[in-house]
């Protein structure tokens, strides 16, 4: 259930940045897609009726599987740390185009490039 | 203990990178002479076919992650340090703040850890690491034209790592564990087709937008030759290398051979046409990449051991000649202050002729003319009896290569020039002695080679056969270059194009 919705959040974020054209907009919809892939890895630590694996003594109870969880603590960090990044560099375009519309920025490189060569 | 320090030494030695420009410099010098003496010492060690094994922290196999120095990495840390030795060579005049020195610093320590690790998910990790570092230094210079291909470049190596993280979920709900080795048993002896070819279709689009490959790969074109020229040296012949050590692993694990036959020579081809007509050297450099990671992807279809042989081979090869290619384009088009070939045909006087003696070396290499890097290399996977169809491929992307490396042509003249020397020429070195020594050395370095004498005469005269047919067709079609669509490379469609080929992954994976 929960691998399926992770999923779904993938899918939507993946045609969003597909087709909307603005770049704040479009990194919204990456961290969504990351925020699926996260749920995906946190549903296959899932036991039928598992408890939190934390615990001072683990005896004769069920519990999640502890790998998984262990390894999304790395994915949600780098994910942040793309995000982060990702809007400052936006943010530096944005400054030099005044423009977060992706297909403008991109002629306007491309008219860029033809005009000035390369230094 | 050593196979942890070499990785681990490069990102402590970044951290000291801060200190200052002077520091910098000097602790990348102390970097590669500790590279290098640890990887002598674990070749030394491995000479007779062994490995070097570490479990961190003192887990089992199946639970902590397992770092191997096996044959991919004593293959591949001699370019590393090759390519570092070049870099710090190339960049030494330069005054470049000590960002750019601690980047460099964790970069290739990335690429150090990522040879050595056997778990998918450290994998995982380091393939995150390699992408943002990159990045980063993509847009090192701040001119928005780089921001943007660098912005393009984590977007979509983002959603291929989202990708990658499900299929590694799916692989450990489905097996239990995420050591390669024990999972090589696990897949072998569980077969459920279904979920198999499902984890199998999400790494390979993972990996795919790491390594390059069509449909995968579309940001690669601006961001190898927007990148500052000594940085898409590293980024073309190392970084785009790892996605290829990765695919090496996965194809131990899953039935991927109808795959990268068919993602291999989509890539090959198009990379050829792309950069058949392609107006600018670093660009054109960037898309022979991309043809060329085709041609090691279709050389690991064949999927035999001596196949594999060579596509480490050419690995290395092609991570010699395009660094050396990179590092001398920048150089040109910075002199002449535009790297279209036009441009540096007018004005090659203006350019020292050891630049254009690197170029030179490089274009040999690249299209393999017997006996550099690149023929010893394409021999080794020539003999290892391809398929007519990746035989086909291969003739076709070696035209290509020709063809699209006769636009320097004009660019190849050498006359007596006043005393200007080029500051340069230390990393050209650097590079130029392996590509014109490849077979004496490789054969010093392993000593378990070899190649089949008999076939070399013939092997002699297809190459050179190719590189003829090139020239020629670039003579005829000199004036006529049609203009090839450029919005494929957008985001958007950029975007899309990852998803059409994970449904064609999948769908070849189903069989």
């Amino acid at each position: 259930m929960a691998f399926s919705a992770g999923i779904v959040l993938l899918g939507i974020g993946l045609v969003a940045i597909a087709i909307r054209r603005d770049l704040v907009i479009k990194l919204l919809a990456l961290g969504l897609a990351n925020a699926g892939s996260i749920l995906c890895l946190v549903a296959i630590g899932d036991r039928p009726e598992a408890r939190v694996p934390i615990c001072a003594v683990c005896r004769d109870a069920v519990y999640a599987d502890p790998l998984p969880q262990a390894l999304v603590l790395s994915a949600i960090v780098i994910n942040f740390a793309i995000l982060a990044l990702a809007l400052v560099f936006v943010m530096r375009l944005v400054e030099h185009y005044h423009s977060t519309d992706s297909r403008r920025i991109e002629g306007l490189v491309q008219r860029d490039l033809r005009e000035g060569g390369r230094s | 203990m050593i196979v942890v320090v070499l990785p681990l030494s490069h990102f402590v030695l970044g951290l000291f990178c801060y200190a200052g420009k002077r520091a910098a410099r000097a602790l990348a010098a102390v970097g590669w002479c500790l590279g290098a003496a640890l990887t002598v010492f674990l070749m030394l060690e491995t000479r007779d076919g062994s490995t070097v094994t570490v479990v961190l922290g003192g887990w089992s196999p199946g639970l902590g992650i397992e770092l191997r120095f096996d044959a991919f990495a004593a293959v591949f840390f001699p370019l590393v340090l090759l390519l570092e030795l070049a870099v710090i060579l190339y960049v030494r005049k330069d005054d470049h703040r000590p960002l750019f020195y601690a980047l460099l610093q964790f970069l290739l320590g990335a690429v150090f850890a990522l040879l050595l690790t056997q778990d998918l998910f450290n994998t995982y990790v380091i393939l995150e690491l390699l992408t943002l570092v990159s990045f980063l230094l993509v847009g090192y210079e701040r001119r928005p034209a780089q921001i943007w291909a660098s912005l393009k470049y984590l977007v979509l190596a983002s959603i291929g790592m989202s990708l990658f993280l499900i299929g590694i979920a799916v692989v450990y709900r489905h097996t239990g564990t995420l050591n390669l080795h024990l999972l090589a048993d696990a897949l072998s002896s569980s077969g459920d087709a279904r979920w198999v070819a499902l984890a199998g279709a999400l790494l390979t689009a993972g990996v795919a937008v790491k390594a390059g490959l069509f449909t995968f790969s579309l940001w690669l074109p601006a961001a190898h030759s927007e990148a500052p020229s000594a940085i898409s040296a590293l980024l073309s012949g190392l970084v785009i290398k790892m996605g290829i050590v990765v695919f090496l692993r996965l194809s131990q694990l899953f039935p991927l051979e109808l795959t990268l036959q068919v993602l291999g020579a989509a890539t090959a081809l198009l990379g050829a046409v792309y950069a058949a007509y392609a107006i600018d050297l670093k660009r054109m450099l960037a898309f022979s990449t991309l043809s060329q990671i085709g041609y090691l992807v279709l050389g690991m279809a064949i999927g035999t051991p001596a196949a594999i042989v060579g596509v480490l081979g050419y690995a290395v090869a092609h991570g010699l000649f395009k660094g050396l290619l990179f590092l001398a384009a920048g150089e040109a088009s910075a002199v002449v202050g535009s790297g279209q070939f036009r441009d540096l045909a007018a004005r090659r006087a203006e350019i020292p002729n050891a630049t254009v003696g690197a170029l030179l070396i490089g274009t040999l290499g690249i299209v393999a003319l017997p006996p550099l890097a690149g023929f010893a290399a394409k021999a080794v996977l020539l003999t290892s009896h391809p398929g007519p169809f990746i035989m086909a491929v291969f003739a076709l992307t070696s035209v290509g290569t020709t063809f699209a490396f006769s636009k320097l042509l004009p660019v190849f003249r050498f006359r007596r020039e006043p005393k200007r020397k080029s500051a340069r020429l230390a990393a050209y070195s650097v590079l130029s002695t392996p590509i014109l020594f490849f077979i004496p050395l490789a054969a010093a370095a392993f000593p378990g080679l070899r190649l089949s004498p008999s076939a070399w005469p013939l092997l002699v005269l297809e190459s050179v056969g190719a590189i003829a047919v090139g020239v020629l067709l670039h003579r005829l079609t000199e004036r006529r270059a049609p203009r090839l669509p450029g919005s494929i490379f957008f985001l958007e469609e950029s975007t899309l194009a990852i998803l059409i080929g994970l449904l064609l992954v999948y769908a070849l994976l189903r069989g």
